[in-house]
């Protein structure tokens, strides 16, 4: 038997490698348990979004563990089943499939990042499981989800106007936006050139490729055209990277990004003169609200932030939901979803006081940690504050919520 | 002109942190003839040593690259001792595919390691952060130069070993005829340990580079594998020097090709010229067979 050339033997090692490299999951959580409701909570534990996985899977699993102390919903317990996302849509869909086909869970809540959502969207849809995300992309609620989708985070429509606004604001008329490849990037560039064209605005996107050690040729581009603002539109890791390049490079202008990418773990992990003065812009959670205080005893932390916020409401919505169709399946969650936050209904701020009040035959009005938690017809969230920071002296300094 | 030059210097810059690791995987494959996954992964670990010694213990940046060779070394020797000899030493050559496939299975473990340890929060090395200086035109930054210094330092003490060391010569020897090699009274298991302890400590001399210019987690390794891979098959699989070449035409022709293409087609490039080579030149830029 001729023997294969070393070139072939490694071409069929490597191939074959990458492909098992790209199974993890199928290890992971063989055997789903048995429980009378499941729900499934997808959401980043590694990846770019690693840092908001944990605390949002954690406002979930407390949710359900005091819904599930206090009695369950409709006399059966809910059984919570955690996946990680790995910020990638390709893991998202194995994931997703499983808590699907091998778990069957009615929702699949705490999704967060848009790419992911997108992939996992469609196996919700013809499976009739409702999906809640914290994504922000335009095009997710456009998508044919027959109004299986629900989304917490503003779209990126509204975020990319608050952006154009601000840049205006802070008398910057020529921008960069610099941004990875996402399912938003064409709407926050339509929608800031909205914001800032009558003003005498340009704004010019160059979109880079995440995961790479250098952006210098990215900078020198971004920098050629002596912009007055840099939009940094990334995650934290590419981020990183960029704001050190930035700095080497020698820009002195105004920078402005979102606030789950220049983050304390950022702010941390760089040398403090690279983001020094970087604004932020984020959806702020409802401070102050009944449902805000709720979560932050729960879940023993002073400060949650956005995206635990909404993952938290995304338990509660979903489990009333359910209380109120009087069914655990996913399409009487879909159908009962809008008459969880009822105008007139009585002012509710967890799933326990929630479901008591249904079961009472009272219509509820849920306000949630993130907002109101009313949607539109097509499921974008109806009402969004926003939260703008600056980094001062290392520390993130709250400038407004508007 | 101008442009181009600068994107030139941008490609050799870049390509000095992924010849190491890239280094590393051909050497080991040149021995065990197949392809260790596992070094992403040790590249990663690599990085964290240095940042132990660099945070932690107080040691300059420059001071953390030897240890980080030890440390990445000792580490790929510890897996391969426990998690890939045995097979090695079964399985023959066609059995090589299981071996690679244990090797990523390491790979994943010190990656979960490293997250189970020290978080997924991005760590960042204690380097002061300099302002980039314009030389002839071209701009480049002191701490990228000083990388690229230290990868071009250590690639030539690794030819020089190879050339000048009895045991460098013996690795050469295994590679090119391990039936020979065993003839002339060389001991291939105590040439295949000392193959993973230089490769691997490569490897994390590479994954320090890229932590030290940029700030390292525990994926830092893993996102550059296929970097890695190309570099290596480009400059011919098996060839140390190939793949040092290949790193630099991969980092190089990113840069340049970026001049005139949107950035997003980056790695798309690199595995264009990956596609080239093997449809035209087959052996790679250095390989023999």
């Amino acid at each position: 038997m001729p023997t294969p050339t070393p070139r072939r033997r490694f071409l069929k090692f490597s191939a074959s490698g990458l492909l098992l490299s790209a199974q993890p999951l199928a290890l992971q959580h063989a055997f789903a348990q048995s429980g009378d409701i499941a729900i499934g909570a997808l959401s980043p534990l590694s990846g770019s979004g690693a840092q908001y996985g944990p605390p949002m899977q954690k406002a979930i699993a407390a949710v359900i563990k005091e819904v599930n102390d206090a009695g369950g919903v409709l006399g059966k317990r809910i059984n919570l089943i955690t996946e990680d996302c790995q910020t990638n849509p390709e893991a998202a869909v194995r994931a997703a499939r499983k808590l699907i086909d091998i778990d069957h869970v009615s929702a699949i809540i705490g999704l967060w990042s848009s790419p992911v959502t997108q992939a996992a969207a469609p196996l919700c849809w013809e499976s009739k499981t409702v999906i809640a995300c914290a994504s922000g992309a335009d095009g997710l609620t456009l998508l044919p989800h027959q109004g299986y989708l629900f989304r917490t985070q503003p779209t990126t429509t509204l975020q990319g106007r608050k952006f154009g606004e601000f840049a205006l604001s802070q008398n910057a008329k020529k921008l960069v936006y610099l941004t990875p490849q996402t399912p938003f990037v064409q709407s926050m560039t339509d929608n800031i050139t909205k914001a800032i064209a009558s003003a005498g605005g340009t704004v010019t996107t160059i979109v880079y490729e995440d995961k790479k050690a250098t952006y210098r040729s990215e900078v020198d581009r971004a920098l050629a055209g002596k912009p007055d603002m840099l939009i940094l539109g990334g995650y934290v890791a590419d981020t990183a990277v960029l704001v050190k390049e930035i700095y080497r490079a020698g820009f002195e202008g105004k920078m402005v990004a979102f606030a789950y990418a220049v983050n304390k773990q950022l702010i941390d992990s760089v040398p403090k003169e690279t983001v020094e003065g970087i604004f932020t812009i984020a959806p702020s959670p409802a401070e102050g609200s009944g449902a805000y205080t709720h979560l932050k005893q729960l879940i023993g932390q002073d400060n949650p932030d956005p995206y635990t916020c909404q993952a938290f409401d995304h338990a509660n919505l979903v489990t009333m939901a359910m209380a109120i169709a009087k069914d655990s399946s996913g399409e009487a969650i879909k159908n009962a979803m809008r008459r969880v936050g009822t105008a007139g209904g009585e002012p509710v701020t967890d799933a326990v006081a929630g479901i008591k009040a249904i079961a009472a035959g009272k219509t509820i009005d849920y306000v949630g940690a993130s907002g109101p938690c009313k949607f539109t017809p097509i499921g974008d969230v109806v009402d969004a504050q926003f939260r703008y920071e600056q980094i001062k002296a290392g520390k993130q300094t709250l400038l407004k919520i508007a | 002109m101008n442009e181009f030059l600068q994107a030139l210097v941008n490609g050799v810059i870049s390509a000095g942190a992924i010849a190491l690791p890239a280094v590393g995987l051909s050497m080991m494959y040149a021995v065990l003839r197949f392809p260790n996954f596992a070094v992403a992964g040790i590249a990663s670990l690599g990085a964290y040593v240095a940042y132990l010694a660099n945070f932690h213990f107080g040691l300059p940046a420059l001071a953390t690259i030897p240890i980080a060779f030890v440390g990445a070394g000792l580490a790929g020797v510890l897996c391969d001792w426990l998690c890939m000899r045995r097979l090695r030493d079964k399985m023959g050559p066609d059995g090589m595919l299981t071996v690679a496939i244990v090797s990523i299975a390491v790979m994943i473990a010190i990656e979960s390691a490293l997250r189970f340890t020290f978080g997924n929060d991005l760590r960042n090395f204690d380097v002061p952060l300099m302002r980039d200086v314009t030389i002839v035109g071209m701009r480049v930054s002191p701490q990228q130069l000083s990388n690229l210094g230290i990868a071009v330092g250590v690639t030539v003490a690794l030819f020089a070993y190879f050339r000048f060391t009895r045991m460098g010569k013996a690795m050469r020897a295994v590679a090119d005829n391990p039936m020979l090699a065993r003839l002339k009274g060389i001991d291939p298991k105590t040439i295949a340990i000392l193959t993973i302890f230089v490769g691997m400590g490569l490897a994390g001399v590479g994954g320090t580079l890229l932590g030290i210019d940029t700030s390292i987690d525990p994926l830092t390794g893993t996102r550059f594998l296929l970097t890695f891979f190309a570099a290596s098959v480009l400059g011919g699989l098996s060839s140390p020097a190939g793949a040092v070449i290949g790193a630099v035409v991969i980092g190089v022709a990113e840069e340049v090709a970026l001049i005139w293409l949107p950035s997003t087609y980056r790695s798309a490039i690199g595995f264009l010229a990956i596609f080239l080579f093997l449809t035209f030149r087959p052996q790679g830029l250095m390989g023999q067979r």
